[in-house]
């Protein structure tokens, strides 16, 4: 499917539209919008359904043949009545566990410094399914698409599964002493000992590593997150003097200006609701929060902006800088020492709409506030700050930090290392050979080092450059404790160890103790003794344990602004010009760091802008796009500094001109699923941590090959009718409805009859931002299976549901709607009355049914839903799976094998499983008792499921409300999921200031 | 006319014996209670329920004690049976392999008599909170020195009860039909 922009002129185009094929009709495009399949979904030949070479002359008399012999075998088989199986109980039953009762624990993870207090889900001692814990105060129950996505890293096939020497598996005992004598003759010797991890944000870590500092004096440990953005850290360095963590507090925000900022991408899912909580209208009187948005590539806090402009990254810092001088002449005062006379006028955002950013910032006052983007250059976080210093921002909260290594920090260790400094290093669940910058001058250095350990779970990068390889725990085996703004958090494990594995902590404890210091036994005793002196004595470590907070942890003060920090800033922000090409790296929605390239579920998540599965393209605007002749799928060359990357581009509408945008984490060179996906933008990276995520001076071209894009943006069009609504503010107090009107629908079949319950769900388009976070949690709770990069190219992707994502209005800068999109179980289901089986079909309480077992895979359902929600199993994608894949299943619901169609239940083994449990306790259904897993997983919780009978029911109040619609009435299939509309607050229309002022 | 003549006298007929033949078998295939009677395999433990449960008059949740609170009613731990067994009968044969296990935390195969098809998600709470003896599928398990399975189990046993489950039912029970849409079973 090639395109070609416009090149002249507006076009005529529909109002909302979601490729660029699209935008401008091309006859590829409108072909795939008649077809239910793209083509090669479908099968053209026996040959290509069973994966035979085109040709091989297997024909379909012979197919028949076989198919005859095979029932004849089956019948025969069938009559067999021996063999039931086995059944094996427990030997010795754990008492919490009753088989097919879920059990729930407390635990916690982090990514970087951020934390995620979560609850997991096990069934018979093994976790399935990963939700936020739901009383730690700041999370309230949400957490990220990749923490939900998490666990099934636990069940890689791929981990390391016992310590390894020189390639050889060998014992703990052995592999042990091989650490603890290196570490002896380090210390003996009076020589150095590297220990790099990622960022330390548990308190009992800490005091760890300190204590083996004291047995160890020659310990120097290097704290490393590739995707913390070395820039934050420098300029949180410069701005208050020491690191910090930024959080922001979206409940007290009326403006908040993002300056590259993707706080709405779900990684931290308390900004999330609390953003989500302030769109969620019942009435245009309620007050809104304003989201204003400058930023290079288009992120996804960009496209629930409500007013949006595309500025150059680079640029960003005289843009904010250029803010503040404003804001300082309209007498916003500035700090003691902030000069800003290197400022001058900025020009990238249009004087009308400037002069509301500054009324806006300036009315909303304290209830303002600035975010910049972790791998924005320095200057533009050090102006972010002084904006936020001059607000007096209460939206913000800064907590010191631990110190995070930069790139800058392992470039000296590197050097160290090259010059013999280090007689041992410790890689503890880090991999610098694949991220650090400059990978053969990194390979190098190590290579000089005598003794080289690597705790980890899965073989990597480098893992290769080390003697000895200590397998670790995963989480959701460890012991661990985190502190929080709000509480500390306990991490326990939820499963014994799957293989001969141990937790990093438990290696250091056992060097700290062969030093003759007297610690713990083990990482558990050390932790519960540490928090057996500092927790309230009312509380009990397993009442801790069991809650997963742990409360009364100190409160640090807020490290203050220093205003002298601006002025070095300022006039380094002001020298700053955009030149073409300015590249951004950023971390990637899938895999972040690197870390979650072995994930499948992560990698077929579709980017939720791009809508990019299995691969990191090149994002181009569309005005580079057309100067360099790239067209989509194109291959190009980019180079950069000497170094060059051949990879696909993608025409990112609302993309900056001048600005490249490409995802770090891909190009693995190691791990079953990782390998080989994407390439390694690492070698980009800048070695300046004030700028390592923006660079300049980027060359493109076209090599001229092509390669077919595993994308899904393009699946599933539903032919340019009123399915998503976009409200102004304006519009929504005055016409929620729109010119809509809903026609009288006449029905040709019978009312369907709901004795008892009718479900139903409300979207709110207005509070989902598309983080995926549903997708995520819809997969790992149905058993959703993975398809891969070549079939997604075909359009058999499986997910119950999608976030369609539209654009609206100019290439240059759309506006953009997100909206999930499943099954809208309908009353009058096209589906149900063209299924020759009757495999699908309604239940009594409003379920659109599907039995597996009934299914002979026509097809013609799918063919016949307007919302094209139904995926077809063309390929057998799960069920010659072994352990330890298979333990991440939910056994609740089926495996579905090759020839059936699926699509969302509703969860309806949740359901059930409520029914049943009241009905045993002689009770009705609450109201938000049943929860979806789409519904738990979302974080703004845009998605309300409920009984529609039940006139008290949240659902059905929300059905009533006037933004209300369902997408298609007019086909008269009657959905029982009903949308919200988006709303968009662009400025002009006064919502800040006067009487909601504080 | 010959051709006419032999449709008549052989294919004719061929296909009549043949169009019978697939009726009958496939009605003895699928007919409900094919399998049920006398599977009853041996056990590597004898474990008698006429013993324990006729004799005894032991509760069937005493040890299936999952089935009112699980989908699954469960096949007791063996160091449930060792609660008993550490001071009764020890010198059984079958008792000192009991206890061998229960010392070694092997684990213990039973032979599986009762099973459904992966896509049946039958649920044991609400039958036994309804009040449905487990005899009514299960047989009269406390008369059976080895269990033998009574029951076809197949999708027509289940709609049978659930159209009409007056007969299963405790007398007074206001429960006058179960579910019958798919999604109660299969998902």
């Amino acid at each position: 499917m090639k395109t070609r922009l416009p090149d002249h002129g507006p076009v005529e185009a529909p109002k909302f539209w979601r490729t660029l094929e699209e935008r401008i009709e091309s006859p590829e495009a409108r072909q795939a919008a008649h077809d239910e399949f793209l083509p090669g979904a479908v099968p053209a030949s026996f040959d290509d359904v069973h994966g035979l070479p085109a040709g091989s002359g297997f024909s379909r008399r012979d197919f028949f043949g076989l198919v005859g012999a095979a029932a004849a075998v089956a019948a025969t088989v069938a009559c067999d009545r021996k063999g039931q199986g086995t059944v094996v109980p427990y030997t010795k039953r754990p008492v919490e566990v009753t088989p097919g009762v879920a059990n729930y624990y407390a635990s916690a993870t982090h990514e970087g410094r951020r934390v995620y207090p979560v609850l997991v889900k096990t069934r018979e001692g093994r976790p399935i399914h990963i939700t936020g814990n739901d009383e730690h105060p700041g999370v309230k129950g949400k957490t990220s698409p990749r923490t939900l996505a998490d666990v099934l890293r636990l069940y890689d096939p791929d981990r390391l599964r016992a310590p390894k020497a020189g390639g050889r598996t060998i014992g703990w005992a052995e592999a042990e002493g091989q650490l603890q004598s290196a570490l002896r003759s380090a210390k003996s010797s009076g020589k150095a000992v590297l220990l790099v991890s990622g960022a330390v944000v548990s308190p009992s870590r800490k005091a760890l590593l300190a204590d083996l500092k004291a047995a160890l004096p020659t310990l120097e440990h290097l704290a490393y997150e590739p995707a913390a953005g070395d820039a934050a850290e420098e300029s949180a360095k410069a701005s208050f003097g020491q690191p910090v963590d930024l959080q922001p507090k979206l409940d007290k925000a009326k403006v908040i200006l993002s300056l590259g900022a993707d706080f709405l991408s779900g990684e931290d899912p308390e900004a999330l609701a609390a953003w989500g909580a302030k769109r969620k209208l019942k009435h245009a009187k309620e007050e809104i929060n304003r989201l204003w948005a400058l930023e290079g590539p288009l992120t996804l806090t960009g496209t629930n902006a409500d007013q949006r402009f595309p500025v150059a990254p680079s640029r960003l810092a005289a843009v904010a800088f250029a803010l503040a001088k404003d804001l300082a002449s309209k007498g916003v005062s500035l700090p003691a020492g902030a000069d800003l006379s290197a400022i001058s006028a900025q020009s990238e955002v249009p004087a009308k709409a400037w002069s509301n950013l500054v009324k806006d910032l300036q009315h909303a006052g304290q209830h303002a506030v600035v975010l910049c983007g972790a791998q924005m250059p320095a200057e533009a976080h050090q102006a972010a700050h002084l904006l936020n210093a001059m607000l007096g921002s209460v939206a913000v909260a800064a907590r010191p930090a631990e110190a995070l290594a930069t790139v800058k920090d392992l470039e000296t260790a590197a050097k160290a290392m090259a010059e013999g400094r280090y007689a041992a290093a410790i890689f503890w669940d880090v991999n610098p050979a694949y991220t650090f910058p400059k990978a053969s001058a990194w390979k190098e250095a190590v290579a000089k080092v005598p003794f080289k350990a690597w705790i980890g779970q899965v073989e990597d990068e480098t893992s290769a450059q080390c003697q000895v390889l200590f397998p670790e725990n995963h989480w959701l085996e460890s012991w661990g404790d985190f502190s929080t703004p709000e509480a500390a958090v306990l991490q326990q494990p939820t499963v014994g160890t799957l293989y001969d594995t141990r937790q990093g902590e438990d290696l250091l404890l056992g060097a700290i103790k062969a030093f003759g210091a007297t610690s713990a036994d083990d990482y558990h005793a050390y932790l519960k003794a540490r928090w057996q002196k500092s927790l309230p004595l009312a509380t009990s470590f397993e009442q801790a344990l069991h809650d997963g907070l742990a409360k009364g942890e100190e409160k640090a003060a807020s490290p203050a602004f220093k205003g002298a920090s601006v002025a070095a800033a300022a006039k380094s922000a002001a020298a700053a010009k955009a030149q073409d090409l300015e590249l951004v790296l950023f971390p990637g929605f899938a895999t972040h760091d690197g870390r979650h390239a072995n994930n499948s579920w992560l990698q077929e998540t579709p980017d939720p802008i791009s809508k990019m599965t299995w691969d990191n393209p090149v994002a181009v605007s569309v005005q580079d796009a057309q100067a360099l002749g790239i067209q989509e799928g194109d291959l190009v060359s980019l180079s950069l500094d000497g170094a060059t990357l051949t990879l696909p581009a993608v025409i990112q509408p609302g993309q900056a001109k001048g600005v490249l945008a490409l995802a770090l984490g891909y190009g693995r060179s190691t791990g079953g699923v990782a390998k080989g996906v994407g390439v390694n933008a690492y070698p980009l990276l800048g070695l300046d941590p004030a700028s390592a995520n923006v660079r300049k001076g980027a060359r493109l071209a076209r090599t001229g090959a092509r390669k077919e894009l595993s994308r899904t943006q393009s699946h599933h069009r539903m032919e340019g009718r009123d399915i998503v609504r976009s409200l102004t503010m304006d519009e929504f107090e005055h016409h929620p409805q729109g010119h809509h009107h809903v026609p009288e629908l006449v029905s040709l079949y019978e009312d369907q009859k709901f004795p008892d319950h009718k479900w139903g769900m409300v979207i709110d388009l207005a509070a989902c931002t598309g983080c995926s976070a549903c997708v995520v949690a819809c997969q790992s709770e149905n058993n959703v299976p993975v398809v891969g990069p070549e079939q997604v190219a075909r359009g058999r992707e499986m997910h119950w549901i999608r976030i369609d994502r539209y654009y609206e209005g100019e290439l240059e800068n759309p506006k953009v709607v997100h909206q999930p999109m499943l099954c809208q179980h309908c009353d009058n289901a096209p589906c149900e009355n063209v299924c020759p089986v009757n495999a699908t079909n309604h239940s009594p309480d409003g379920l659109n049914q599907m039995a597996y077992n009934r299914c002979v895979g026509t097809r013609y359902c799918a063919n016949n839903c307007p919302y094209k929600v139904r995926r077809f199993n063309f390929l057998e994608y799960t069920s010659y799976k072994t352990e330890p894949e298979t333990l991440a299943h939910n056994p609740e619901v089926t495996v579905r094998p090759r020839g059936v169609m699926e699509k969302c239940s509703f969860c309806v083994q949740r359901i059930n499983d409520v029914k049943i449990r009241a009905k045993g306790d002689g009770r009705a259904i609450l109201d938000g008792e049943i929860t979806t897993a789409c519904m738990a997983g979302c974080p703004s919780d845009a998605i309300v499921f409920g009984d529609l009978k039940d006139p008290k029911s949240k659902v059905s109040q929300l059905v009533a409300a006037s933004r209300a619609y369902r997408v298609l009435e007019e086909v008269g299939a009657k959905p029982a999921i009903t949308y919200l509309a988006d709303l968009k607050n662009p400025a002009g229309e006064a919502i800040v200031g006067g009487s909601h002022a504080h | 006319m010959h051709q006419f003549d032999r449709a008549f006298r052989f294919v004719l007929p061929a296909a009549a014996v043949a169009v019978l033949a697939t009726v009958l078998s496939v009605g003895w295939f699928t007919q409900p209670d094919r399998f049920a009677k006398g599977y009853a395999p041996e056990q590597p433990i004898p474990f008698s329920h006429e013993l324990h449960a006729g004799t005894l008059r032991m509760q069937c949740q005493y040890c299936h004690s999952g089935v009112d609170k699980s989908r699954h009613a469960g096949i007791p731990s063996v160091d449930l049976c060792m609660g008993c067994h550490k001071v009764t009968k020890v010198d059984s044969p079958a008792i000192k392999k009991l206890a061998q296990i229960a010392d070694s935390g092997a684990p213990l195969p039973w032979q599986r008599i009762h099973t459904l098809p992966d896509h049946v998600f039958f649920d044991h709470r609400p039958h036994v909170n309804a009040g449905i003896a487990c005899q009514s599928c299960h047989g009269e398990v406390q008369t059976m020195k080895v269990v033998t399975r009574e029951m076809g189990m197949r999708m027509g046993n289940c709609l049978a009860c659930h159209r009409d489950p007056h007969a299963a039912l405790p007398p007074g029970s206001k429960i006058t039909k179960g579910a019958e849409n798919c999604a109660a079973c299969h998902r």
